[in-house]
């Protein structure tokens, strides 16, 4: 067999650097975001925050983590032991497997080599990454079921009728998205975007709002954090948890929010795109790589979860089914019904 | 009509609750670095009861034991005897920190003005026996964070 | 026990129990079938304690009844104690006692503003807004009379200090701060469209049910029963101000909520009329260092912040008193719960039991 050292570095070395820094990212989310939420939803109410660990208190997550290697792991005795252990690492492998098909820049040539930010390219992409992402319920219904505690069981269910609802908007919204580009690979996606010189959320804001509030369900973020919800279930699903089990979920929960940031980015915000990509004198914004442009617009809307947890009141979940199927889900039909109208006619 | 729905369809009055708290991201914080920066007690403030000398430097207290009375919760244990002008004067003048309730009555109803409220309030200790206050430690010149901590600070 | 329910335990140790209680929830699904308050957790008995304390003496366990509306616990026994005396109050007094309860109902009610929006899910902004306009009145107690939470302002015969032009000037900057504060809440909460899903015809209570639980206070009014102690039989020359009741129509939690920010309102108009009416004079009446009140007994309440606040004390002729029972609004109100609860979600147990406006410490006393 004939191995050069071209196969070596481009076909194997590369891949598995990626590997491993999609697996890294979205940890090193988690810890940026463990700090932009402490920090930024006490500077929403007039306080200060975590600020004595390290300059600003930037190392506060790294001490949280540490506090929570450290804490006892508690497992209950009347649990099933089983389920309740595969639960958390169910939740946060389908998290961080979901990042696989996330276009994070745009191709950078050096040399002759082109550099891709993604891991793995495929024609269904879209199809996986929202598959994938949508099994973490089921961990979370573990956790519920195997607490054997009252209150968790509560959170399990809650969670079951919230996939129900969310699901369907999620799905109506991402068609227009496909319809639009005609692809269900992210890459395409993003390329269709640069192609016609504008982001899909000015083409379709109305598949970018519901897109929105139903990716809120998804990751049960405030106002639709109604399988945690605090105030009434203690904890939710994970009243039970402990120590890392607890952390795993706490940074499934991020890497959630995360991903669906991601998927924010790329269906409607061009994902490593400059804004306008394709007017004249805009041509600077290129000069800056298209990762940088994706990390800032995450950020975006890693903040508007913060923000919107740190301002409205939690719906019940009767709420939730009632706000899904009675106006995004017919929303989110016509706005289907419209873009095909128009992507038939032009 | 119409425009209630619009309002509702286009999350007006989401958006204007939102901007509220962008506002407040903005503001002074009214957060108080404790360590660095100490909240100054007001003129009145009703902190732990200390004993007060006179401007001879005599005690004021004259054992007549009307706080030990006014008190609601017990703190005294006085024990008064005359010394060698013939004044009354404290010999014992046990006060339990554990019991103050902070409501001040001890002070208001002290006829000399021996007895006042101190604007101290760091009252933590890690020996419960430092809790009992003796006459020696009862006067407002005696180092309360030494005696609650010890050497250490 | 009907093993068709889901039964829980909610508290004592839970977040939103408003301290130790124990809620004994029966759910159908999620609809509340049935609630038993399960009270008890914060027993100290206080009205056995009294009984071996002077009258002077019992005014600061008062504060510990209702820790968060001190001074109009502390007036509510002041005032019983001074009706069966037969003691005339300084002018002067008496206004400076409904400046200090006016401002204790503010302080109640924009701090229960704070409670219920966390109950209903709101990250706890609002209620850090709200506690940021707390610490101003705090800081007015602070200044005072020298504590800020358990502050024991009010004394038999009168008030301990008199109010100066430094006191007037704070209350004046809070009562504005606290304005922009309110109209501030106003545009996150009062038309958001969650919190009106989270409230309105929630733990509904009709007028005439709310009169036959006995329910009093904010709730009482939320309901459409105008009923006012202040206004009704005016105490502490309440007569001389001029100001409204308002009252609710629906009688959910969302009326609860108009009925208290209306409050707040009118509480700053009546202290804005007391500082600019404040009377010259004497502070206290004359009391004799040991009390001793001939025999007797007496019913006396008070419009607290939670509601209709009575205290009956008997005496015996000695500086004791023989008997002292408290009747208090939280109480009473947390009869109403279950009632309030039924056929609602658990997810609304906690939003009712927030807008009762119920606190443990003096529901166990």
């Amino acid at each position: 067999m004939n191995i050069d050292i071209d196969t070596i570095i481009f076909d194997v070395l590369i891949p598995v650097i990626k590997i491993i820094v999609m697996i890294l990212f979205p940890m090193i989310m988690v810890m940026v975001m463990l700090w932009v939420e402490r920090r930024g939803i006490a500077f929403l109410q007039e306080r200060l925050g975590p600020n004595r660990v390290g300059f600003q208190g930037i190392l506060q997550p790294i001490a949280d983590t540490i506090k929570m290697l450290f804490k006892e792991d508690i497992i209950q005795r009347q649990s099933d032991k089983l389920i309740f252990n595969i639960a958390p690492v169910v939740v946060l492998a389908t998290s961080l497997l979901a990042f696989c098909f996330i276009p994070v820049g745009m191709t950078m040539s050096i040399g002759s080599y082109n550099l891709t930010f993604w891991v793995a390219e495929s024609p269904v992409g879209l199809l996986i990454t929202l598959g994938i992402s949508s099994l973490s319920v089921l961990g979370i219904v573990f956790a519920g079921w195997a607490s054997n505690s009252k209150y968790s069981l509560l959170g399990g269910l809650r969670s079951v009728v919230q996939l129900l609802s969310y699901e369907i908007p999620i799905g109506l919204t991402v068609l227009t998205v496909v319809l639009a580009s005609g692809s269900m690979n992210f890459i395409d996606i993003v390329n269709k975007q640069n192609e016609m010189g504008i982001w899909f959320a000015f083409m379709m804001p109305v598949s970018c709002v519901v897109f929105w509030i139903a990716a809120m369900a998804e990751c049960n973020r405030s106002p639709f954090d109604i399988v945690e919800a605090d105030s009434e279930l203690v904890a939710g699903f994970h009243t039970e948890y402990s120590g890392i089990k607890f952390g795993y979920f706490f940074m499934a929960e991020y890497a959630h929010m995360v991903l669906v940031s991601s998927l924010m980015v790329v269906f409607f915000f061009g994902g490593g795109l400059p804004i306008f990509p394709n007017v004249e004198f805009l041509w600077f914004l290129h000069y800056i790589p298209g990762f940088v442009w994706y990390f800032i617009k995450i950020m975006f809307f890693l903040y508007l979860f913060v923000w919107i947890r740190g301002t409205f009141p939690r719906y019940r979940f009767d709420g939730l089914i009632r706000l899904v199927w009675k106006w995004l889900v017919p929303l989110s039909l016509l706005n289907l019904i419209v873009v095909a109208i128009i992507r038939m006619i032009v | 009509m119409i425009i209630k729905f619009l309002r509702m369809f286009f999350l007006v009055e989401m958006i204007q609750g939102m901007l509220v708290t962008l506002k407040y991201t903005f503001s002074r914080k009214a957060t108080i670095q404790y360590p660095e920066e100490v909240k100054q007690p007001s003129e009145r403030f009703r902190g732990i009861v200390r004993l007060h000398r006179g401007e001879d430097g005599g005690p004021l207290c004259i054992a007549c034991k009307i706080c030990q009375r006014t008190c609601p919760q017990n703190c005294f244990d006085i024990e008064g005897a005359k010394d060698e002008s013939g004044k009354m004067r404290p010999v014992r003048f046990d006060w339990n920190l554990e019991r103050c309730s902070f409501c001040g009555l001890c002070a208001e109803a002290c006829p000399t003005g021996a007895i006042r409220n101190s604007k101290e309030f760091r009252l933590s200790t890690p020996d419960r026996s430092k809790l009992m206050f003796h006459l020696s430690e009862m006067y407002s010149d005696y180092d309360l964070q030494k005696h609650f901590l010890g050497e250490k600070i | 026990m009907d093993s068709k329910f889901l039964e829980i335990n909610m508290g004592p140790q839970h977040p939103s129990t408003h301290g130790v209680l124990n809620l004994k929830l029966s759910l159908d699904n999620e609809v509340v079938v049935k609630v038993e308050p399960n009270l008890g957790y914060l027993h100290r008995g206080m009205e056995k304690l009294w009984e071996n304390r002077t009258y002077a003496q019992v005014v600061p366990f008062t504060d510990r009844l209702d820790y968060f509306c001190a001074i109009s616990n502390n007036l509510g026994y002041v005032l019983a104690v001074e009706k069966l005396m037969g003691l005339e109050i300084p002018k002067r007094a008496q206004y400076i006692r409904v400046i200090l309860t006016e401002i204790q109902r503010i302080v109640n009610h924009i701090g229960w503003l704070g409670f219920v929006t966390n109950d209903a899910g709101a990250y706890y902004t609002i209620n850090f807004y709200t506690f940021e306009e707390r610490e101003e009145y705090l800081e007015i107690f602070e200044e005072y009379v020298g504590a800020r939470l358990t502050i024991n302002a009010i004394r038999i015969g009168g008030v301990p200090f008199d109010i100066d032009d430094k006191l007037i000037s704070m209350i004046e900057k809070a009562l504005v701060e606290t304005e922009k504060k309110i109209k501030d809440i106003d545009k996150i909460v009062t038309r958001n469209r969650i919190w009106l899903h989270r409230t309105k015809g929630v733990g509904v209570f009709s007028a005439e049910d709310a009169v036959q639980f006995g329910l009093t206070g904010p709730a009482l009014r939320a309901s459409g029963v105008k009923w006012d102690i202040r206004k009704d039989i005016p105490y502490s020359s309440y007569d001389e101000f001029d100001f409204d009741v308002p009252t609710g129509t629906a009688g959910d939690i969302y009326d609860r909520y108009l009925v208290r920010v209306e409050e707040i309102k009118q509480s700053m108009r009546i202290i804005r009329q007391a500082i600019k009416n404040l009377p010259s004079g004497e502070i206290a009446a004359k009391v004799p260092k040991v009390l001793k009140i001939p025999e007797g007994e007496i019913f006396h309440s008070i419009e607290a912040p939670k509601g209709e606040l009575g205290f009956y004390i008997k005496s015996n002729g000695t500086d004791k008193p023989e008997r002292v029972k408290m009747k208090s609004p939280s109480f009473i109100n947390m009869q109403s719960l279950e009632s309030m609860c039924k056929g609602n979600m658990l997810a609304d147990v906690v939003v009712i039991l927030g807008s009762l406006d119920v606190l443990l410490g003096e529901i166990d006393k």
